[in-house]
């Protein structure tokens, strides 16, 4: 926790994420869809604060971005296990610095976070009684008003949008990724000097 | 021989003075037995520069809008008095607008933030408009910002009903750009084209609002038909936004 005691200045870049998330900027889009930037901030924070940062880093940002979403899904175990993987990966391994890697890195995050999400929806809908006829047979109008992602919804528009953020994650990834890395390691590195 | 000599002259000499007048005479025999065929096509050839250009054109269509637009008028305030007999609720003349601060129409969910809250009187539930129809609804609201589920988030389910034929539906977002509008009848009998709105008795949403035009029907979907519907409104486009109380 060396960077998160330290440098307070540094954690409020956390704050990053939910108003770039809010913002949607248009110009990083693929096929309409934004990139994960939880990902992108979380992936060179953990591998240079280590696991216990990582993990609580995680719950923060799965915590301020449930908060702007509407349904009842949740992105913070995800978000919570990359940070301790990736915090594993930056004590343990050699450094990960290749583009290469960080954009490998990031893009299986992504697809962590967005599986979690659709095993969520799955599991909801899941809970639904029946097939979607009423008792007489007929159509069962309080099936048919269950609202969320469905199983088809999410074969279609929802692989779409995991390979979307997947990819567009991974291509972002060795640019922010690298000059995150290289500051916070800068940063780390005096803040263990002094 | 005297007989011979007069007669010559007396057979050929009138025909062949008037073969202008007989070409005359046939002209207008043709003219008479087509019924003025060609005098009408010469007429046209000749009357064509003279004929209503596009100045006229528009001056017709412009006319047609006034009349569309008193029609609706009356039509309106003739739908107000009989919704007013038979107890249903008002449209409400007033709609503020809100400007859209923060949008996500095409991940995991399809909103949009609008910078007016409950202190200026958004309330949930409240309807939301953009230039062709409605959008979605208010689902949350803080003081100074109000957040919109978009009619093609999966999470959306708003009562519809497609006037032609005077049946129900449910339309609901399906992650993609068109939702898709389930019916409550086996056999709906819609057609592409069909005008979709919000349904004249409904509570939950303001009635008679135009939602999109059913692009597609699959009548064999399980568990009930089904029906693309291309939204009235540029979801992804739209900058300012009304509010519609219920």
């Amino acid at each position: 926790m060396a960077l998160l005691s330290r440098q307070p200045w540094l954690t409020a870049s956390i704050l990053l994420v939910p108003l770039l998330t809010l913002a949607a900027p248009g110009w990083p889009r693929l096929a309409e869809v934004g990139p994960a930037w939880s990902v992108l901030w979380l992936l060179p924070w953990a591998l240079v604060d280590g696991p216990l940062s990582g993990v609580v880093a995680g719950a923060v940002l799965g915590l301020l971005l449930d908060a702007l979403h509407p349904s009842g899904v949740s992105e913070l175990p995800a978000l919570v296990l990359l940070g301790w993987w990736w915090g594993r990966m930056g004590r343990l391994g050699t450094p990960v610095e290749r583009s290469f890697n960080l954009g490998l890195l990031a893009m299986l995050g992504s697809l962590l976070l967005d599986l979690t999400l659709m095993l969520q929806w799955i599991l909801r809908s899941s809970l639904a009684v029946g097939s979607g006829h009423g008792p007489s047979g007929g159509i069962d109008p309080a099936l048919l008003a269950q609202p969320g992602w469905h199983l088809a919804d999410l074969a279609g528009a929802g692989l779409h949008v995991l390979l979307a953020r997947m990819l567009l994650t991974g291509l972002l990834a060795p640019v922010l990724c690298s000059l995150q890395l290289l500051l916070w390691r800068q940063q780390a590195g005096g803040g263990s000097r002094r | 021989m005297p007989a011979r000599r007069w007669l010559r002259p007396i057979t050929l000499l009138p025909l062949l003075q008037a073969w202008p007048w007989l070409l005359l005479a046939l002209a207008l025999l043709a003219v008479r037995f087509s019924k003025g065929a060609g005098l009408a096509d010469a007429y046209a050839l000749l009357s064509r520069p003279f004929w209503p250009g596009t100045a006229q054109a528009e001056w017709l269509r412009s006319a047609r809008r006034f009349e569309d637009q008193a029609r609706l008028s009356t039509l309106e305030a003739e739908n107000a008095r009989l919704r007013g007999l038979i107890g249903l609720q008002q449209a409400s003349p007033k709609r503020p607008t809100a400007a859209v601060i923060a949008r996500d129409p095409a991940g995991w969910w399809q909103t949009l933030l609008l910078g007016r809250g409950s202190l200026q009187g958004v309330r949930e539930g409240n309807a939301v408009l953009a230039p062709g129809g409605l959008i979605g609804l208010v689902t949350s609201v803080t003081p100074s910002t109000a957040r919109v589920t978009l009619l093609t988030d999966p999470a959306s389910r708003v009562g519809v009903w497609v006037g032609r034929t005077r049946h129900h539906g449910l339309l609901t977002g399906l992650g993609t750009p068109r939702p898709v509008l389930r019916f409550l009848e086996k056999d709906p009998g819609v057609l592409a084209g069909d005008l979709v709105t919000t349904s004249p008795a409904s509570t939950l949403v303001p009635p008679d609002l135009p939602v999109g035009v059913i692009q597609s029907v699959d009548i064999s979907a399980d568990p009930a038909p089904e029906a693309v519907v291309q939204l009235a409104a540029p979801v992804g486009a739209v900058d300012w936004v009304q509010l519609l109380a219920p």
